[in-house]
């Protein structure tokens, strides 16, 4: 944190031993598999902290002071009692008043200095921490939107949910406990200065006599260092318990319908005691542990009184220089070591968790995206809507094609289905248009353009997807309508509203435009949130539209508002429709039929059914029984391809 | 103060344990004050002395092999002392963790058997999330308050009162001048503390926007990406973080502040100590040994002052928690079992809805005037728009919600009449969300009878349909499911459901035809299963398929909390009315996509 740019390399070399456990953590961060969260490494990456540092740069002012600070604080610390040492033998034992006065003098200056400096640096120390919080947090969020969807189709959400958050303050940390670290070191070593060197120079005391008081420091060393084993290992004993009880609570609640149906109370009691005792087994431990030091530490300290006593009281019996002042001053700094000690040895497995949250935090960082603009990109003009592929192939794995050859050639305003079985590359076809993932052969071009030559936000301002699962995010319904398009103005958002046959219903909500939504717009029916990400794509007249018609089963009446919408919001646009619904199909300008990769067929509903092919035939597995029934049920809800609620994109 | 009174209430249980923690404190306290009081001897041992004469302090007069051995004596004292204080301490801390542990996992307990045996009625109102809070911070809470506020809140005031009263002894100026702005601190101190935890609640609440924003996007990046909203979201997620920063920097500047304004206090009192005290030396008012006691005493002052701001906060948290806890804890269940109530056998299956109306929520459907009946082993199939109230009414006979009007009966009694557990194991239910509990595949089928062997479990799951996907398992029915297991498809989990059911085996039976989209062939196994499990039994439906909606007896279409047409299908096909229309638009189409079922057997893409 804030000193710990300059102490950086120290304190390196302090933890020199611990060094080099799992040097190679972070060498070559690979997209597909990130490090496991349960890693646990060094307690001392050079590079994490070096790349930390680096975050301090803009507050470097900021972090100097902190440093000063710190080190005033230290002086001052550790003083107090060698001012009260000095009160006693040179003041009062002098006789003299005049002395008194000047020390108490003194003692309030440098008290009054001292504890300005600890102020100083209660104010930097968040301050400077939170900055880099702040800075880890949203470069990272920001990193991660660059990064293409297939990154996202290879890692779990909640692992990139805990490196956002519990990894990123997790180092932010240990950034402010190794700023401590190097506060309680500059303590204990000034304490060993004044004890061993200052005080035996000004005559104070013996430096036998501190020698000996001292010789408690590593003894307490190394049974706190010792202590900290057993510890931690019931320190992590509590956490699972606790994460057991916890986790037994929320499923019990989440599924307490089926509980409450299937009488299962009386076993799941049984079971959750079991759990809860473990916890209070795990806490009892940790409290014999934690508690079992306090003897020990008493009795160091009482030793070190006792040896006070008798060697300072038979010094002064003796000889008569050194007096009664060390009997004082001297438990009042063996207190002051017994801080320190218990932080530093503390330290170590925070330090190691937050080297290996630092690893993970900046491999994600460090990810290049997949798809980036060109250098010399240029801005994609107004789009008329003509889209072609041109001999595209793509493959996610190489060897295993997913689609193949496709050549296809759309005008402006026209309106095209795409038809195929689950696997057929539907969704990837229409995916490639958005560039979530770059062709592997081929190119496709909007208006002539390569769309890997245009910034890809300039493109896809003008265009619009509907994903098959609506999905919204918490605000108000106007909020989610307006989305990108914040310039939309309210006519705007009502206009493409009632374009898409939402206005109702959103009028008959509660607070209408500004009603808020909950957490996914769940206490919205699956019909409706369907309407608003339709109101959604129209609101920045988009001239390309891609939609991924919706599967699932919803009640009549919002099925046939949907419909009507469809045809709506499809006017005048071009649009690419995976369709699943007859009504759909049979109105589109032209459809293309994919089979494996490849396109089978293209043509519109007849001429197709004529042609015999695949087409006729997905047609008569699925409505063909009775040509006339199905003619008739056409505008129905009838899925074409049932069996593809989720295709491969 | 009523629910304080409760909170330390639940100490009780433990009183032995909360007394012996009392006599160890006082045990380790008088040795506190004895050490101090060794030191002090020790000097004066030390320094010659003459209350009258304030001429020459610092003249040994101590004779040399004297003083040489009882400085050893009172050092071996020193040593004593500090052990026993330091296993007197050890007891105090374990006695006072213990007894906080046991309650909180006496509460924990309450907590678990109390939220399982609530009715529906309150699950609906509390949200998930605030249940855990409660389960998880308040109760600690409660624990921080039987350590903090019952043992600490005891223990520090004797303490503060025992130290100042020696110091007072020793010499009262002195003890003045280092009291006299401890007042304030504490005042001064609590305040803070009252105002962080405010200010604590209002970090956690942005934080939470925060994760949120951040959750949200990484789940819905697909849409940010197809409208290239990435620098939108930015802007969003970065005002939010600095937001918290803002927030985290406030609270943590405030901490800061009073602990250098506590520092600032003591080391200036011990200056004022040295000045005065010193000055009273040499007027020959005070021994040097008094003084070095008073300056250790002082010192010990600290801990307690420290944490009274801590023991004040952890009253003012148990209130507010214990009311959130007591709100669970005194919720009463609206349906009750009765007094008398009698365990139900197995019944035959005759049920019946007497005139049943039900209001309760506004939230929930509600219905009024329902009559049917149905015999044994028939199927009534329900069916009407969303909110009609088709939940309801099998939520009805279970007893998850009693009804508020008529009656429903089984075998001609009363189902409020029996023992809820025994109705409840006569009437089985597969729900439309189906709970997956985190276990293994064998131990979700059983989950509602323990005692079932492998055997009964496979044979359930064949009948389910499910046995061949399990089988193709790689730990087949040990294979673990659940939040942290293998996710099985909507469909397997029907019909896992379906197998718990089946191995349940009621003479009554609710069934939630599941909505969801699945491949023709996961339909056919789900439709196989279903007519399995209704084998048999007085099943209620609430139907989406048109197969389901044929096989029954008794069509029952309700809209708005009302039966508006009842019979079968033929009937109310002739009849023209709202059914005709449903099947018009929804049942019949699907009829056909049913009729592929038979014909594409390859597509059976289930996994």
């Amino acid at each position: 944190m804030r000193g710990g740019m300059g102490g950086g390399g120290g304190f390196g070399g302090m933890m020199g031993g611990m060094r080099g456990l799992h040097a190679g953590g972070m060498n070559s961060p690979s997209m597909d598999n990130l490090t496991d969260e349960g890693v646990v490494g060094s307690a001392y990456d050079n590079k994490v902290v070096m790349r930390l540092l680096t975050y301090l740069g803009p507050h470097k002012k900021d972090a100097i002071l902190s440093i000063i600070a710190i080190l005033i604080y230290t002086v001052g610390n550790v003083s107090v009692p060698l001012f009260l040492l000095l009160g006693i033998e040179w003041a009062i034992n002098s006789g003299q008043i005049i002395r008194l006065h000047t020390i108490a003098l003194i003692f309030l200056g440098v008290t009054i200095v001292y504890c300005s400096a600890m102020y100083v640096q209660y104010i930097l120390m968040p301050k400077l921490g939170q900055a880099i919080l702040y800075t880890l947090r949203t470069q990272m969020f920001g990193h991660l939107q660059e990064l293409s969807p297939s990154f996202f189709h290879r890692t779990p959400v909640g692992r990139i949910m805990s490196r956002s958050q519990s990894d990123v303050l997790q180092l932010t940390e240990t950034f402010e406990l190794m700023v401590q670290s190097i506060a309680d070191i500059l303590s204990l070593a000034g304490i060993l200065l004044v004890m061993l060197v200052i005080l035996p120079a000004l005559g104070l005391a013996d430096w036998k006599l501190s020698l000996i008081c001292l010789s408690v420091i590593p003894v307490l060393f190394f049974i706190l260092g010792y202590w900290q084993r057993f510890a931690r290992r019931s320190f992590m004993r509590i956490r699972r318990a606790i994460a057991m009880v916890n986790g037994e609570y929320n499923q019990n609640i989440t599924g307490v319908r089926v509980v409450e149906s299937l009488n299962r109370q009386d076993v799941n009691l049984d079971h959750f005691k079991e759990l809860n005792q473990e916890h209070l087994d795990a806490n009892l431990q940790a409290s014999r542990f934690s508690g079992g030091l306090q003897p020990i530490v008493e009795i160091l300290i009482g030793f070190a009184f006792g040896v006070v006593v008798v060697l300072g009281g038979s010094l002064v019996v003796g000889s008569g220089d050194p007096t009664w002042g060390v009997l004082v001053a001297f438990p009042m700094w063996i207190q002051r070591f017994f801080e320190p000690i218990r932080h530093l040895t503390m330290q170590y497995t925070q330090l190691q968790r937050g080297m290996a949250a630092g690893v993970r935090i900046f491999e994600v960082i460090d990810l290049q995206p997949e798809i980036k603009d060109e250098e010399d990109a240029i801005e994609m003009p107004t789009i008329e809507g003509a889209v072609k592929f041109e001999d595209v192939s793509f493959h996610y794995v190489p060897g295993v094609d997913v689609l193949n050859d496709i050549n296809l050639d759309i005008k402006p305003g026209e309106n095209v289905a795409l038809v195929g079985s689950t696997g057929a590359g539907k969704s990837t076809l229409v995916t490639l248009i958005y560039r979530f993932a770059d062709v592997t052969n081929g190119a496709i071009t909007i208006d002539g353009h390569d769309i890997r030559d245009v910034k890809r936000a300039s493109m896809v301002n003008q265009m619009s997807m509907v994903l098959q699962e609506p999905y919204l995010f918490s605000g108000t319904v106007e909020e989610n309508i307006r989305y990108l398009h914040e310039e939309a103005s309210d006519e705007e958002v009502e206009e493409a509203a009632k374009a898409v046959g939402a206005h109702d219903f959103i009028m008959a909500l509660d607070g209408g435009y500004n009603s808020v939504l909950a957490e996914r717009g769940s206490n919205l029916s699956v019909g409706q949130r369907q309407l608003l990400s339709f109101a959604r794509a129209v609101v920045g007249n988009p001239r390309i539209i891609v939609l991924d018609e919706a599967t699932a089963n919803i009640d009549t009446h919002t099925e046939l508002l949907i419909q009507a919408a469809l045809r709506r919001v499809l006017v005048g646009r071009t649009s690419i429709v995976i369709a699943h619904r007859l009504s759909t199909i049979r109105n589109a300008d032209k459809i293309v039929v994919l089979d494996h990769g490849r396109i089978a067929e293209i043509g519109n509903h007849e001429d197709l059914l004529r042609r015999d092919g695949v087409y006729a035939r997905l047609y008569a597995i699925n409505y063909g029984l009775d040509r006339g029934q199905a003619d008739v049920s056409g505008n129905g809800a009838t899925d074409v391809a049932a069996a593809a609620p989720a295709d491969d994109g | 103060m009523r629910t304080l009174i409760r909170v330390i209430g639940l100490a009780g249980r433990h009183r032995g344990r909360l007394i012996l923690a009392y006599i160890t404190s006082i045990f380790a306290l008088g040795l506190s004050l004895f050490i101090p009081y060794l030191v002090g001897q020790a000097i004066n041992l030390l320094v010659g002395f003459e209350p009258q004469g304030a001429g020459e302090p610092g003249i040994i007069v101590a004779h040399t092999d004297v003083a040489q051995s009882a400085l050893i004596t009172l050092a071996l004292l020193l040593l004593v002392a500090s052990l026993f204080r330091g296993i007197f301490d050890f007891g105090r801390t374990y006695l006072t963790d213990s007894l906080s542990q046991k309650v909180s996992y006496d509460v924990r307990n309450m907590m678990y058997d109390k939220l399982q045996h609530l009715s529906f009625a309150f699950h609906d109102k509390e949200h998930t999330g605030n249940l855990m809070s409660k389960v998880t911070s308040d109760v600690e809470a409660i624990r921080r308050f039987v350590n903090m506020g019952m043992v600490r809140g005891v223990e520090v005031p004797f303490r503060v009162g025992a130290i100042v009263i020696y110091m007072a002894l020793l010499n009262w100026q002195l003890t003045l001048f280092t009291l006299i702005l401890v007042p304030f601190l504490l005042f001064q101190s609590s305040l803070v503390m009252i105002k962080l935890r405010a200010m604590w609640l209002h970090v956690q609440q942005v934080m939470g926007e925060l994760v949120t924003i951040l959750q949200e996007n990484l789940v819905g990046i697909h849409v940010v990406k197809a409208f290239a909203a990435e620098d939108h979201e930015r802007r969003r997620y970065n005002r939010k973080a600095e937001e918290l920063r803002q927030e985290y920097f406030r609270n943590e500047r405030l901490q800061g502040t009073n602990v250098a304004w506590m520092t600032l206090y003591f080391s200036i009192t011990l200056g004022v100590v040295l000045w005065y005290g010193g000055w009273e030396i040499m007027r020959g008012n005070l021994e040097a040994g008094a003084f070095a006691t008073f300056i250790l005493l002082m010192n010990q002052l600290t801990f307690p002052v420290r944490m009274t701001p801590q023991i004040v906060g952890s009253f003012a948290r148990a209130v507010s928690s214990g009311r959130r806890i007591y709100e669970v804890l005194d919720s009463e269940s609206p349906v009750i079992e009765r007094p008398n109530a009698r365990v139900l056998g197995r019944p035959e299956g005759y049920v019946r809805f007497n005139d049943v109306s039900f209001s309760y929520d506004p939230r929930i459907p509600g219905l009024q005037h329902v009559e049917t009946s149905a015999e044994p082993g028939q199927i009534t199939a329900i069916l009407g728009a969303p909110g009609s109230g088709k939940t309801t009414i099998v939520n009805l006979l279970p007893r998850f919600y009693d009804v508020t009007e008529g009656s429903i009966t089984l075998d001609d009694d009363d189902i409020r009449e029996f023992t809820l557990a025994s109705l409840r194991h006569n009437v089985g239910i597969v729900q439309q969300d189906i709970f997956l509990f985190s276990a293994t595949i064998k131990d979700n089928i059983a989950y509602a009878s323990p005692d079932a062997t492998l055997e009964d479990v496979i044979e359930a799951a064949r009948v389910a349909q499910l046995h061949d996907h399990i089988s193709n398992l790689p730990h087949g029915y040990d294979t673990w499911v659940g939040e942290r297991g293998v996710t099985l498809s909507g469909g397997q989990r029907q019909r896992l459901a379906i197998a718990r059911t089946i191995l349940l085996n009621p003479p009554v039976l609710i069934l939630d035809d599941s909505t969801s989209s699945v491949d023709v062939e996961t339909e056919r196994l789900i439709h196989q299963a279903m007519t399995a499990v209704m084998k048999g039994r007085t099943t209620f439906v609430i139907a989406h398929r048109l197969s389901t909606v044929r096989e029954a007896d008794i069509i029952l279409v309700l809209k708005d909390g009302q039966v508006a047409e009842r019979g079968n299908h033929e009937s109310l096909m002739a009849h023209g009315g709202i059914y005709r229309e449903i099947y018009d638009l929804q049942l019949r189409p699907q009829e056909e996509v049913l009729l592929d079922a038979a014909i594409v057997g390859d597509d059976g893409g289930d996994s």
